[in-house]
């Protein structure tokens, strides 16, 4: 237990360090984008057709603390994305970041957790069985599905299922909210709204994310299928469904957890060519526009030390997990 | 002499490849008594291990079992017919119960993420009408046994935190708790240190004439087979060329492989003499050679007659057993 409080401290320190580290590169990289904040904000201002001057641009970076060595910067940005959570205004749209994204990251999270939960669960029984059955139809339909879940894009899918149901039912589908509660204020019939909704992102997004991890699971199973201990296991009498959930089944759970924070971020990668497509408003899309058209470096940079944070945060809990059900893990605090 | 514990007959063995039937086995017939040692002897890729699987059922399940195969287990004078049980249930007194079986690697056979007080309690559990506690209790006896210091805190440890020696103590120790009627050592002290194979194999043979169980002892080393075994059985490409008492086999070789397994020994008396190996590969199981399977590296084939037929085992002296056509010839005068 002692080792266990060990374990888990030292790696909720370890988190907090890369945490840091991310900051850090990630204003590193929000510093690299061309021009400064104070130049936006002022292009904004020629567009007015008034003219502008070396001296104002001088004078709104002062305003805006933009003359701080690089450091100094840093530390204030960490510091007050740490403590307050204040993640300081857009440059493009001089808004308040934290206003402007709202709850839309947490949903876009929401969306991603929910399809990597939904694929896992799916993929995990399902993976386990297929991997030890020698029903060579039922390996191969399994394998056919998982093939076109690979194979088969997100957006083809999405308007696929799109046009179904506007065919069938008259609605595309798309948004996150239906028009009366758009803009409404969060209350339980809005929350039913999105739930209604919110279905049809997860599942396309886990479709593909199921068909990814049907495959690892199967290939980890077999790979502990072989192992001389499921033999020796059987050599000593087990047998069965006692034999495969408690040696092959249980070994192979490890990679399978370790797994999870990489597929969070491949299924967060995927979110915006669906959010695209069904016209949902979250943070990939605005990530998106950040990065790729209006260059604003506070927006674009928010978002992605959000999504980091949120790997970070996943991969100390699966840690954590892996902790619980691997001895070695355990032992090896600093270790792989 | 009392009723073998285990009788083979005819056992041979194929595997189901891309490429088609692999033989692994052929027509490999032994006995095991109760309390005896057979060392099973040979290279690597000779089917010992293979044929030690088969008694428990343990192959691939791409292996395929001639009809005319037969293993035979005599527990309390009940016969099992090991190769008519069907499902794996069936398997289970056979397994862990009347048989146990010591892998070469101890590492390897334990499951990293149980303790290894979890496994043998649970093997106890499958096998006996112990109570949780009763189980532990001989576990931790057992452990003590086998020479493991401080049992009781060892028991709730993984095999990671197990010496190598220890390792193979506590597979020992699991695989004496059920008091099999045969232990099966697949190469038991090959991954051990020479220092500590010594201690390993003491302790086998002290526990195996206490409990009076038949061991079938498998190694490619013949002076491990020199200590332990009763009798031994020289294996080649899935043949076992010839069977006999230990000291007569190892004294009177009378296949030109166990003669040349022998001579390839190196000795310590005489460190100038150079070693003398088995010339050649052992050839692969898809280009199984015709007739006598050793003629491809034989410096003593006579000719034709070798890549024609498989020769007979010839009975040399009171089951002393040998299968060489020059065997036959010097008997039979066969031209």
């Amino acid at each position: 237990m002692a080792q266990f409080l060990r374990f888990t401290l030292i790696r909720a320190g370890m988190a907090l360090v890369t945490l840091l580290l991310v900051s850090m590169i990630v204003f590193t990289l929000m510093e690299l984008v061309p021009g400064t904040c104070a130049e936006r904000y002022l292009a904004f201002k020629n567009t007015q057709g008034a003219a502008i001057t070396v001296e104002d641009i001088e004078a709104e970076e002062r305003r805006l603390g933009l003359d701080r060595p690089f450091l100094v910067r840093w530390a204030s940005w960490t510091g007050n994305v740490f403590f307050r959570g204040e993640f300081g205004d857009s440059c493009i749209l001089r808004l308040n970041i934290n206003d402007l994204l709202g709850d839309k990251f947490l949903i876009s999270l929401g969306i991603c957790l929910t399809a990597l939960i939904f694929a896992y669960l799916i993929a995990i029984p399902v993976g386990i069985i297929a991997a030890s059955s020698r029903n060579a139809w039922l390996n191969g339909s399994l394998r056919f599905v998982s093939y076109l879940g690979l194979a088969m894009p997100n957006f083809l899918l999405a308007l696929m299922i799109m046009l179904a149901s506007t065919v069938l039912f008259g609605d595309s589908m798309t948004g996150l909210f239906s028009n009366e509660f758009r803009d409404a204020e969060w209350s339980w019939a809005r929350v039913q709204d999105f739930l209604s909704r919110a279905w049809l992102p997860v599942l396309i997004l886990g479709w593909s994310a199921t068909a990814f991890a049907l495959q690892t699971v199967r290939a980890l199973m077999l790979d502990e299928n072989d192992k001389l201990y499921v033999t020796a296991a059987r050599a000593r009498g087990l047998y069965g469904r006692r034999l495969l959930w408690r040696y092959p089944a249980r070994h192979a759970l490890g990679p399978i957890i370790n797994s999870l924070g990489f597929d969070l971020n491949r299924v967060f990668n995927e979110l915006p060519i669906v959010a695209a497509i069904l016209t949902l408003t979250e943070a990939g899309a605005l990530l998106l526009e950040a990065l790729a058209r209006s260059n604003d470096q506070q927006l674009a940079g928010a978002i992605i030390f959000l999504l980091t944070a949120s790997i970070v945060t996943l991969n100390f809990v699966t840690d954590i997990a892996l902790a619980l059900i691997d001895p070695r893990v355990r032992r090896s605090v600093v270790g792989a | 002499m009392s009723a073998p514990l285990l009788s083979v007959s005819d056992l041979t063995l194929r595997f189901r490849t891309d490429e088609g039937l692999v033989t692994a086995v052929e027509d490999v017939s032994f006995e095991i008594a109760p309390g005896e040692v057979l060392g099973l002897v040979g290279e690597s890729g000779s089917g010992k291990s293979v044929t030690a699987k088969s008694l428990m059922r343990l192959n691939a399940r791409n292996a395929v079992y001639a009809p005319e195969s037969r293993i035979m287990l005599n527990v309390d004078g009940r016969e099992i017919d090991v190769l008519a049980l069907r499902r794996e249930r069936d398997m289970k007194p056979v397994r862990g119960g009347a048989i146990s079986m010591i892998f070469q690697e101890p590492m390897a056979s334990f499951a990293p993420a149980l303790t290894v007080g979890h496994q043998m309690v649970e093997q106890l559990l499958l096998h006996t009408d112990l109570s949780r506690k009763a189980a532990k209790e001989l576990s931790i006896e057992m452990l003590a046994r086998v020479g493991i210091s401080e049992p009781a805190r060892r028991f709730d440890q993984y095999t990671f935190e197990f010496s190598g020696g220890m390792r193979q103590r506590a597979m020992i120790a699991m695989a004496l708790s059920t008091k099999p009627r045969l232990l099966i050592a697949d190469e038991p002290t090959t991954a051990l240190d020479v220092t500590i194979q010594a201690q390993v194999i003491d302790l086998m043979k002290d526990l195996v004439s206490e409990f009076g169980m038949g061991i079938l002892f498998i190694t490619h080393d013949l002076g491990v087979i020199a200590q332990t075994a009763d009798r031994v059985a020289v294996m080649y490409l899935g043949r076992i060329v010839e069977q006999g008492p230990v000291r007569q086999v190892l004294r009177a070789p009378q296949h030109p492989y166990t003669r040349g397994l022998l001579a390839a020994l190196p000795r310590l008396d005489a460190l100038d003499v150079p070693l003398s190996p088995v010339p050649g590969d052992i050839p692969s199981p898809l280009e199984r050679p015709h007739g006598c399977v050793f003629h491809t590296r034989c410096r003593e084939r006579v000719g034709p007659v070798c890549e024609a037929a498989t020769p007979m085992p010839v009975e040399l002296a009171r089951g002393h057993v040998a299968s060489c056509v020059r065997l036959t010839e010097s008997r039979e005068d066969v031209a």
